[in-house]
């Protein structure tokens, strides 16, 4: 009896009855769709803000945009790790899948340390959120996106965990990598939009 | 092969204020490369290629509400400015 209770509720749980699509994929699409809301409205503004105000060009051109290149680069390097765990963990090669997971987590951590180096140089030159229109939403924006990051790297490493200790691999808590990818994917479609607003316009 | 688009669409991206056209095509032709970036990620990445319309409702909902919001506040700079 409890077990067919079990089942059901997973079962209710994790496919809508209606939708036929995971509730826990509609779930973190839900939270997505928040995201883009924050994102999107702090980069509307930030655009009407540069348009209104002449350009900024005189406090933009102090970014170093070779080391947001590379920036960009390790954070869709890490994308594609994050696609390779997913493929391997489908495909039953489970220790190949927490490499990738692995790979994906010292990636994330590899573009906080380069964002460090930016931020310390920046401040190091004078260069902090007072310093003007354009650097406060410059801090505000790869802040807010490197909290994202951090969250991230914490989803992902736990999964790690997860995927060498074997509890990942249950039918039931197999979809958590799909999720996960989904939220890092996102997060690296916003560093795709800020690299340019904040580096290269 | 989509890691190899989006490496390169990063290098074309830092390579528009090489060429001689203007500042505002050439922030056009920026952004419509992020774009596509974007879309290559959110396509393959996110699997959105084969998800159901339920998921692109969700997705893309916010996306126009996002531009509006920023749309709709363009002749308040107008006025000013």
């Amino acid at each position: 009896m409890s077990v067919g209770i079990e089942t059901a509720s997973h079962k209710a749980y994790t496919e809508g009855e209606t939708t036929g699509i995971p509730m826990g994929k509609i779930g973190i699409w839900w939270f997505l769709a928040s995201e883009v809301m924050v994102f999107g409205g702090l980069i509307g503004a930030y655009v009407l803000f540069r348009i209104a105000n002449g350009g900024w060009a005189d406090q933009a051109e102090h970014v170093n945009w070779r080391l947001g290149a590379i920036n960009t680069l390790v954070l869709v390097t890490s994308s594609l790790t994050m696609i390779l765990a997913l493929s391997a963990g489908r495909s039953g090669r489970h220790q190949r899948a927490a490499n990738f997971l692995l790979a994906t987590v010292l990636l994330g951590l590899t573009f906080l340390g380069i964002k460090g180096v930016e931020y310390s140089r920046e401040i190091a030159e004078g260069f902090t959120p007072a310093s003007g229109m354009f650097w406060s939403f410059y801090f505000l924006m790869t802040g807010l996106h490197g909290i994202h990051v951090i969250g991230g790297i914490v989803f992902n490493a736990t999964l790690y965990i997860a995927a060498v200790r074997g509890t990942l691999w249950s039918e039931h808590h197999e979809d958590r990598l799909e999720f996960a990818g989904l939220y890092w994917h996102f997060v690296d479609v916003v560093w795709i939009f800020l690299f340019p607003l904040l580096y290269l316009a | 092969m989509i890691w190899v688009w989006l490496v390169l669409l990063l290098g074309a991206g830092m390579m528009v204020f090489t060429l001689p056209i203007a500042r505002m095509p050439a922030l056009a032709l920026i952004f419509g490369i992020a774009a596509v970036k974007a879309t290559l990620v959110l396509r393959d990445y996110m699997h959105l290629r084969s998800e159901r319309m339920l998921v692109y409702a969700i997705a893309f909902v916010p996306v126009i509400l996002a531009l509006g919001l920023a749309l709709v506040l363009i002749p308040d700079i107008v006025y000013r400015h």
